[in-house]
């Protein structure tokens, strides 16, 4: 069996605790959301913390609540939990999306969105949503609070803004207008959809009155070291009455923008198809939905 | 070392354990309920699910002092003093058993989907035993002794 | 009451399914140690020093082993496989240094503290380069191992050499219409049973053997094997058999094992117990010998097949563990169903640094159909003639001969392609729901002898209270076979199914029995259970006679009740036997079955040691669905059927079906270990991917039946057909739905998509009304 090797572990009971532990951690100090991460890369001797802090005693790092501008998800928030919230269904087509085809059930019971962002992994389910439904993460440290837009948050592959004393506390996703589709797809080696994303695409849709794309976001995991804005695809959607044609040549862009690796799950060229072709279905998956939206909520 | 409290199959238990243990090792060395297995320790192939307050997660990913103060539900504690529970039968009665390695498991998980979804269609059923990897490829028969019992209401 | 041919339900459900079946991994005895082993991180390097002075220190650890310290080796047909490396590391992954402590964890944390000084030498790697005539050599001393009387090349990496010859191939490329020529690979995969490799081992200090507890297929090949390995005699190894967790072909030879024994050699009668995390046994276990297959067949215009030729090139990594017997005869597999009147084979396996081959669920023959059943698909289809037609056309019947000329009895291919073809709707086009998706049905038909010949003993005692206890070492490794034994000995002695009890195989007490292995166990302990079973009834009705005063021949003995013909049950078996009272009574008999001498063996002279006592035969008609945008392959429906000859347990028979066919659609299209210089790079399940309950189409299991002579209740046997006609059925299909033929497994997604591209290239798709 793989066996841990022995750690310190602290349970705080405030933020305001842990933060303190992590900015004193001697040696090696990790943080604990899920386990589902941090537990593997103990097990595969990957990591070897002297010292583990446990988020989960923290009271009030779980909560899904509707708050004034849109929604908060608390870090220590189940992926399990974001799929079966009303809310985050609701308002956030493409997270919820995510949270279904992340890894499968009973690793969803245990990872939380906190444990994912700060993983910082290029594919990251979770994170091409949160691009494109514009989150913020809210982040706080020895220094106090601090607001991170999600575009800033990742730096490197595995690499986060954070500063090792640092945690996210919750995820703040402001309320969409009307007539905005979001989704999410992705293809694992398995072709269906729990694996670990060779490509994932997370798009948002806002449509105006007349039908035109007032805007659109487009998100791709696995394609670059850091989840990718598709900003060159954006831009030729804007503005304008969406087409077969104008979907295609966003996905052709979105697959020109992104820049993949050749690794052990996928070819870069083959990631590079993926991410066309994914792009389009997408893009068309929250086009339709836009249009489904009938008037403001 | 540190103090933990729990349930097991509705039967209480205090214990000092270390801090680096998972509630796999706990189950399985300390309380001797070998039915959660390890296949391969990191959440891949699902043989250690367990139930903690009815849901289904990989025991070889929670930390005991995780387990704290949580129901935690293995195979061992689904049959009553009258037989099996009714998905066991149904498991049985299906053929749905080979080598049995990931059967505990595999009833385990359909057992939390049927409590909280008594009559899943068939992608549902996949959803929530995807988890569970069966090399023996029963899932055939699995998707029939769920839906079966599903089929016959019964409440587990 | 009889329970043959009835859906009983598994003998050994109810204890798995409360959790409380004991497995490898469960194993636990008082005092038992924990190892752990210091892998090699090289291809192929010398072994210059170790230094496990720190890790004899650390807290806990009780010894440390190497190879130096245990320098034995063993081998199931080549004595070439060290328990621990000796001198030099030849693959990723070799055990080199064993711990045991009193935890595991402190056996794992050992190792950190040993170091191990390599240098490193040039590495084979793939087939092609082993063969080369500067080749390095992976084993340069080779031909002084012991080994069994094959054919090998000294001083080569060839360590095995198989021809065969029936007619006059020359001749039959001469007369054929067409000849076609195609090369197809097949790959390796891991076995990936949920239950890692596991052992439990002890020394026995009083005589110097050892005993153990294993999760294995064949206890008394290993326990032999090892008795060979460690110069013991075969008394002084006993092997304990508890609930396999899945074997697969893969619990054959010594991969916990020697670890542990190496072990417990030093820890004067401690038991320890060795597990393999799942990383290891990916990479340091065992897996399918991949391979090259160059097949050239001559047709006829019709589709009579008249001569084929095959070629093997078989990468068998750095040891040759079992696959000797697939080099040798695994080709023969290669010819399919079929009757084809010259046929020749020239087989060579190699050594290569990699992790060693060895059996996978067909023996060679899941490689083997990939070929055939994808050739005969190219045949067809440029003869325009149907693919169930040209097999139909080919396909033996009884009374035909095989390719050593014994006359076949008991297969019946006919059925199973007639049937599959009616329950995937064959010729019906199916409508596509979208348009980048494109939907194709194919077939594959496969034929697979069995190990012959091959032998099993079988003890039943019956006790005073009428329980029947049948002693046979066949371990149930989840494919149902103390199921389908149970029922075989309730009728054979006329007792009920819940009266028979078949307890762990232990070789100090369980009689001799091939391995659990090439789908013999129901047809050769089913027959050694036949046997002794009705001896068993017999003596019991001798007993009743003569306690009764009635003559034996008017007595029946059926569901445990001694009934005297025209006048009604007289008394039960267990009253008969409790009359005895204290003076007690067990009634015993023994059968040993062989297949060797049996008059269906007759072949053309000299080659009778080619004869197969029964074939397997099994048909798949796959329907998929490609999307030709990402290249992703969904099985939509496999209609799988297999003639069992008689199906003992018809539920049993649709386990092995269907999970055949889970298997099968896996291997082809999500499984591939991803190379770098000899390492294995995905050595995970994180990314080794096997399938999962959503990856499951909708399976049309078909039970087909025929009538073998001398089977058991007419049984044959099922365990490995199913999962070898899969793959070429869905390239099959993918030809159907696309036109594209890919020849080398797996089918992943990049390489269908690559295909279509390079279709688009060359017009294919336009022909085919594509975009």
């Amino acid at each position: 069996m793989k066996r841990l090797r022995p750690f310190i572990l602290h349970q705080p009971s405030s933020v305001r605790e842990a933060v303190e532990l992590l900015g004193a951690g001697a040696g090696e100090t990790r943080v604990l959301a899920g386990g589902t991460d941090l537990l593997v890369d103990m097990k595969l001797v990957r990591v070897r913390p002297t010292a583990v802090v446990n988020l989960k005693r923290i009271d009030g790092l779980d909560r899904i609540e509707h708050v004034e501008g849109g929604i908060r998800i608390g870090s220590l928030a189940r992926v399990s939990a974001l799929e079966s919230s009303p809310l985050v269904r609701a308002r956030c087509g493409a997270l919820w999306q995510a949270s279904r085809v992340l890894a499968s059930r009973p690793v969803r019971n245990l990872a939380t969105i906190g444990g994912n962002l700060g993983r910082a992994s290029p594919a990251s389910d979770l994170a091409p949503p949160l691009i494109v439904h514009g989150a913020t993460i809210q982040v706080e440290g020895l220094e106090g609070k601090r607001p991170v837009p999600i575009e800033q948050f990742h730096v490197g592959p595995g690499v986060s803004c954070l500063a090792p004393h640092e945690i996210i506390t919750s995820v703040f996703l402001p309320d969409s207008p009307a007539r905005t589709g979001s989704a999410y797809r992705k293809l694992g080696k398995r072709g269906g959809g729990s694996d670990i994303a060779l490509v994932g695409v997370a798009v948002s849709v806002l449509l105006d009155d007349g039908g035109r794309v007032a805007d659109a976001r487009i998100a791709l995991a696995s394609v670059a070291p850091t989840p990718l804005r598709a900003r060159a695809a954006e831009d030729g959607l804007r503005g304008r009455m969406p087409s077969e044609e104008s979907l295609a040549a966003a996905a052709e862009a979105a697959a020109e923008e992104t820049r993949p690796i050749s690794d052990v799950r996928a070819s870069s060229s083959y990631r590079k198809s993926l991410a066309r072709v994914l792009t389009l279905r997408t893009l068309r998956d929250a086009l339709s939905l836009a249009q489904q939206e009938p008037s403001p909520r | 070392m540190i103090s933990v409290t729990l349930t097991v199959n509705r039967v209480h238990h205090e214990a000092a354990v270390e801090e680096n243990i998972t509630l796999l090792e706990f189950l399985r060395e300390v309380l001797h309920l070998t039915g959660a297995k390890e296949g391969c320790g990191v959440g891949e192939c699902g043989t250690c699910v367990v139930l903690v307050d009815g849901s289904p997660v990989n025991s070889c990913l929670v930390l005991m002092g995780d387990a704290d103060g949580h129901e935690v539900e293995t195979i061992e504690g689904l049959a009553g003093d009258d037989g099996l529970n009714a998905l066991q039968a149904a498991f049985v009665a299906a053929g749905a058993i080979q080598c049995g390695y990931c059967t505990p498991a595999m009833v385990l998980a359909a057992e939390a989907l049927l409590r909280a979804n008594p009559q899943p269609s068939p992608s549902e059923i996949g959803e929530a035993l995807g988890g569970v990897l069966c090399r023996c490829g029963a899932y055939s028969k699995v998707l029939d002794a769920v839906s079966t019992a599903a089929a016959k209401g019964v409440r587990p | 009451m009889t329970h043959v041919g009835d859906r009983v339900l598994r003998v050994d459900a109810l204890e798995k399914v409360t959790g409380r079946a004991v497995f490898g991994s469960d194993m636990a005895l008082p005092g038992m140690l924990h190892g752990a082993v210091l892998r090699s991180p090289h291809a192929h390097a010398r072994i210059l020093a170790i230094d496990t002075s720190r890790a004899e220190r650390a807290p806990g650890v009780r010894t440390v082993t190497t190879g130096q310290d245990f320098p034995f080796t063993f081998g199931a047909s080549i004595k070439d496989q060290p328990f621990l490396a000796i001198d030099r590391v030849r693959f990723v992954g070799e055990a080199v240094v064993a711990v045991a402590a009193d935890t595991e964890l402190q056996a794992q944390e050992a190792l950190d503290l040993i170091s191990v000084q390599y240098e490193e030498v040039p590495a084979v790697l793939d087939p092609w380069e082993a063969l080369a005539q500067d080749a390095p050599l992976v084993h340069p001393d080779l031909h002084t191992y012991r080994r069994g009387g094959h054919e090998i090349v000294p001083h080569s990496n060839i360590n095995t050499v198989a021809r065969y010859v029936h007619g006059d191939v020359e001749g039959g490329f001469r007369q054929a219409d067409l000849v076609f020529e195609d090369e197809f690979f097949a790959h390796a995969l891991s076995h990936a049973a949920m239950e890692t490799h596991a052992a439990v081992a002890q020394y026995r200090p009083a005589d110097g053997g050892y005993t153990l507890w294993v999760s294995t297929d064949r206890p008394f090949q290993m326990r032999n094997e090892l008795a060979a390995g460690l110069g013991l005699s075969s008394n002084q190894v006993r092997l304990i058999v508890g609930c396999v967790g899945g074997s697969f072909g893969g619990k054959n030879t010594l991969v916990a094992e020697a670890a542990a024994v190496a072990l417990a050699r030093r820890l004067a009668g401690r038991p320890v117990r060795v597990e393999l995390s799942r990383e290891e046994d990916l990479v340091a276990s065992q897996v399918r010998m991949p391979v090259l297959i160059k097949l050239k067949t001559g047709v006829r215009r019709d589709g009579t097949l008249v001569a084929r030729r095959a070629e093997f090139l078989w990468d068998g990594g750095a040891y040759a563990s079992n696959a000797v017997g697939i080099a040798v005869r695994g080709p023969r597999a290669v010819f399919g169903p079929y009757r084809i009147p010259n046929v020749e084979y020239f087989s060579r396996m190699v050594y290569t640094n990699k992790e060693p081959t060895g059996s996978y669920r067909g023996y060679g023959t899941t490689q083997a159909a990939w070929a055939c059943e994808s050739q005969m698909d190219i045949i067809a289809h440029r003869l325009r003639i149907d693919p169930i037609v040209i097999r139909l056309r080919n396909a033996y019947e009884d009374g035909d001969p095989w390719l050593n000329g014994q006359i076949m009895h008991g297969v019946n291919a006919r059925e199973t392609l007639e049937v599959v073809g009616r329950e995937i709707g064959w010729g019906r086009v199916e409508r596509v729901p979208a348009p980048h998706l494109r939907r194709g049905k194919g077939v594959a038909s496969m034929m697979k002898e069995t190990a012959t010949p091959t032998s099993s003993n079988v003890v039943i005692k019956v006790e005073q209270d009428g329980r029947v206890v049948v002693l046979c070492a066949a371990p149930e490794i989840g494919a149902g076979q103390a199921t389908v034994l149970s029922q075989m000995a309730a009728d054979a002695i006329g007792v009920p199914l819940g009266a028979v009890s078949i307890p762990a195989t232990d070789t100090a007490t369980t009689p001799f029995n091939g391995p659990v292995a090439s789908s013999r166990t129901t047809y050769h302990v089913g027959s050694a259970i036949r046997m002794a079973g009705l001896e068993i009834r017999d003596k019991a009705l001798a007993l009743a006679g003569k306690v009764l005063g009635v003559e034996p021949e008017l007595l029946d003995l059926d569901d445990g009740v001694i009934v005297e013909r025209g006048v009604g049950p007289r008394t039960t078996l267990r009253e008969l036997l409790t009359g005895f009272g204290a003076e007690g009574f067990s009634l015993l008999a023994e059968a040993r079955y062989s297949s060797a001498g049996s008059p269906l063996l007759k072949a053309d002279a000299g080659l009778e040691w080619a004869s197969s006592i029964f074939w397997m035969i099994a048909s798949q008609a796959v329907e998929i669905e490609v999307d030709i945008e990402t290249g992703v392959i969904r099985v939509v429906k496999a209609a799988a059927a297999a003639d069992v000859g008689r199906a003992v347990n018809p539920t049993g028979c649709e386990q092995q079906i269907e999970g055949g066919v889970v298997m099968g659609l896996s291997n082809a299209l999500f499984e591939e270990f991803i190379m770098q210089s000899g390492r294995i790079e995905n050595g995970s399940l994180a990314d080794y991917k096997v399938a999962t309950i959503q990856d499951l189409p909708e399976i049309v299991p078909c039970i087909v039946e025929s009538d073998h002579p001398e089977a058991p209740f007419g049984a044959k046997g099922i365990g490995e057909p199913a999962a070898a006609a899969t793959p070429p059925a869905i390239a099959n299909a993918l030809f159907d739905a696309i036109g594209v033929r890919i020849k080398d497994l797996p089918l992943t997604p990049a390489k269908v998509l690559a295909a279509i591209e390079a279709a688009k290239g060359q017009g294919v798709f336009e022909e085919m009304g594509l975009r």
